[in-house]
């Protein structure tokens, strides 16, 4: 195990930022931790790179216990934080540089590794830049080269792909994948659910600091009752026609707002099937159908009862 | 200590372009500012003909009156513009400012001034020493009653000698308190960059604080590295305006150089320090901080006489306590020591004060530096 965090709990005076969370990370897995804003995740990265104090708990990194002086396990970490920290008064290439010789003594081995990481963003072009002089997505790609430039065996991104165009969120997820394809074990958190969905292959959904579900998407997905999501465009239709709608088995719930008609059905087979039949015999006149399977925002929303994105 | 990260640090500073138009153009216009602004009183050749009036005794003053009239530099300017008139009228030519002095009799003269200025006390010392050499100008006028046309009574009074001995008292006492205070203030302004190091080493204060806080250098090497760039930086902008005051402006820093040097040193680390130890240990927002800087340095250098000189002599009799603890002060005291005394005793109180004061504050900073988690970041 990689990382493995047991009861931790930590306050900020009277709130509690974590309550008793568990978790455990696996070598070699991207591990997703989703949450929405203010759920704890930053506070939960924080307590295991032991910036900040913890109220209760034990935290254990390649079976170690971690601490701030844990040279040694801290030599195999990269994080990039949720909020770009890099020089202002170094180049694109000497930021990188830098932080890779707070690691590596040997200089030819840093500029080795600072080439890698350039390229790793593609950055080259960049080199001589000053971060003022970037975008938002290339400063971005700055702050995560500064983050894995030593070759770090555990990699932890915090949120790193807030306010970042689509073209660099996109770059920026396949490179996570390729860290994880060379033997990185990686630890994202996210309140985007898309992307976890897209990378991670295990995930604990936390809401108010406490791990709140846990398991591969599928394993997610097959945790709630809801197994397809019917909305088709609807016009007309009674009250009495929607109430013998949801009679029908496997049906979960019915909604009919503003000309769409939307069906949360159970998992079971030929679920749309039947509703079509439904339709027909009810002679309800219906438009486009769309199927959907649940995304992780109904996991969220099935679990808490809240959207997963405020 | 890892010349690599120094070496980079050392960058990371010189490129702060804010921090160096403080650090080493500043100080320097400053400097200029007070050059031209004292200039006037700085060089004996500025020396302007200096309004009088003189009150006769009648004919026994002749002689007297024939001194004062011939009286001039060595360059050929005339020492006195004289107005001849009764004592009530000399009394209200000197109220309304039109003449700097009057001069009443000739076998005692009596001067009779407002104020205490340098135009005083030239005449003044003109007057003094004409009294000494009264007997010796009678005797030559006696023998020789052309004696004032050749000059051989000018020869006799050496004006040049006491208007450049008034200047020079004037000089230290006045105008060296600016620049030493000035090269003083350069010194505490340390502290900015001493706050600078603490901000971006520590987790709680910044993200580059955490990034290099999870790394794997241990962050006392880190802080060691830094604080030396930060030193190095910093002794650079002092031995610029040292160059500049010394070379370009001419201040007069007495001989010691090597001492003087030293004593900048330990100011320099001195400010570091202090703006470590209050980067670490004032729980307040960053703007706070730099206030709290802004007002102990400058207040510093305010009651060591940088913008009035008066007020270090009234800190120093009123409040020595204070004068004691204020970096600036013992700055600027040591280096007036090394201007006046022959001996080291009082620049080296100074100095060793100094250093206690730096080393507490860098103790009580490295104290907060070492914790390394927090309990909010
Ligand atoms: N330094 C702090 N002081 C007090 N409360 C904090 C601090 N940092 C975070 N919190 C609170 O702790 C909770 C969790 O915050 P955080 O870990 O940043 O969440 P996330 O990263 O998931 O958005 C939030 O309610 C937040 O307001
Ligand atoms: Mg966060």
């Amino acid at each position: 195990m990689v990382v493995k965090v047991d009861g931790l709990v930590k306050r900020y005076d009277k709130l509690v930022a974590l309550d008793y969370l568990d978790l455990q990370v696996e070598e070699g897995e991207i591990f997703g931790l989703l949450g929405p804003n203010g759920s704890g995740k930053t506070t939960a990265i924080n307590c295991i790179l032991s910036l900040l104090k913890y109220d209760k708990g034990n935290i254990e990194i390649f079976g170690k216990p971690m601490g701030p002086n844990a040279y040694h396990i801290k030599k195999d970490i990269g994080i990039i934080m949720q909020n770009v920290a890099v020089f202002d008064e170094l180049t694109v290439y000497e930021n990188i540089s830098y932080f890779c010789s707070l690691y590596i003594k040997d200089r030819e081995e840093v500029k080795r590794l600072t080439q890698e990481a350039i390229e790793f963003v593609s950055l080259e072009e960049f080199k001589k830049f000053y971060p003022k002089k970037l975008s938002g997505g290339l400063l971005r790609r700055l702050n995560i080269a500064c983050g894995i430039v030593h070759k770090p065996k555990l990699i932890i991104l915090d949120e790193p792909t807030v306010a970042v165009d689509p073209q660099s969120r996109n770059k920026i997820l396949e490179g996570i994948k390729k860290l994880n394809e060379e033997g990185a074990t990686i630890i994202y958190t996210s309140h985007y659910m898309e992307e976890v969905e897209q990378i991670c292959s295990n995930i604990a959904i936390i809401d108010k600091g406490r791990v709140i579900a846990q398991g591969t998407k599928d394993d997610l997905k097959a945790m709630i009752s809801i197994g397809e999501k019917i909305s088709m465009e609807v016009f007309r239709i009674e009250e009495e026609a929607l109430e013998e709608l949801r009679r029908l088995p496997n049906i979960y719930s019915v909604e009919h707002r503003e000309n769409l008609l939307e069906i949360k059905s159970k998992k079971g087979k030929n679920n749309l099937v039947s509703v079509l039949e439904f339709m027909q015999r009810m002679n309800i006149n219906f438009g486009k159908v769309i199927t959907e399977v649940p995304t992780l925002n109904d996991v969220f929303l099935e679990i808490t009862g809240k959207e997963l994105r405020d | 200590m890892s010349i690599q990260l120094y070496i980079t640090r050392l960058k990371c500073l010189v490129r702060n372009k804010e921090a160096m138009f403080w650090c080493y153009l500043f100080p320097i216009l400053l400097a200029s500012c007070f050059f031209f602004a004292f200039n006037n009183l700085w060089k004996i050749e500025y020396f302007d003909t200096l309004p009088i009036a003189y009150v006769s005794e009648g004919e026994e003053s002749e002689s007297f009156e024939q001194v004062l009239e011939a009286a001039e530099t060595s360059e050929g300017v005339k020492m006195f513009d004289i107005a001849y008139c009764d004592e009530v009228v000399a009394k209200q030519l000197l109220e309304k400012g039109d003449i700097e002095a009057y001069i009443v009799g000739s076998t005692k003269p009596e001067l009779y001034v407002k104020g205490s200025g340098l135009n005083e006390t030239i005449i003044k010392s003109y007057l003094d020493t004409y009294r000494q050499m009264s007997v010796t100008v009678t005797t030559i006028l006696k023998s020789n009653p052309n004696a004032i046309e050749e000059g051989l009574i000018d020869d006799v009074m050496q004006h040049d000698t006491y208007i450049e001995a008034v200047k020079d008292d004037k000089k230290p006492a006045e105008l060296l308190v600016y620049f030493y205070a000035l090269l003083a203030f350069s010194c505490i302004f340390a502290a900015n960059w001493g706050l600078d190091e603490v901000v971006n080493i520590q987790a709680n204060l910044s993200g580059r604080g955490a990034r290099v806080s999870v790394s794997s250098i241990p962050k006392m090497k880190l802080f060691l590295c830094n604080i030396l760039a930060a030193f190095t930086a910093h002794f650079g902008s002092l031995i610029l305006l040292f160059f500049y005051m010394y070379f370009i402006i001419k201040v007069d820093f007495g001989n010691n150089l090597l001492y003087l040097f030293a004593v900048c040193m330990v100011g320099s680390f001195a400010g570091l320090g202090m703006g470590a130890f209050i980067g670490v240990w004032v729980k307040k927002k960053a703007e706070v901080k730099e206030a709290i800087l802004t007002i102990a340095t400058l207040g510093g250098a305010f009651l060591s006489g940088m913008m009035m000189p008066d007020i270090k002599y009234m800190v120093a009799t009123k409040f020595p306590l204070l004068s004691y603890i204020n970096p600036v002060n013992l700055l600027t005291d040591s280096m007036y020591s090394l201007y006046y005394y022959d001996t080291y005793e009082r620049y080296y109180t100074n100095t060793l004060l100094l250093g206690v004061i730096a080393i507490i504050f860098g103790i009580l900073a490295i104290v907060g530096i070492r914790r390394k988690n927090y309990a909010s970041i």
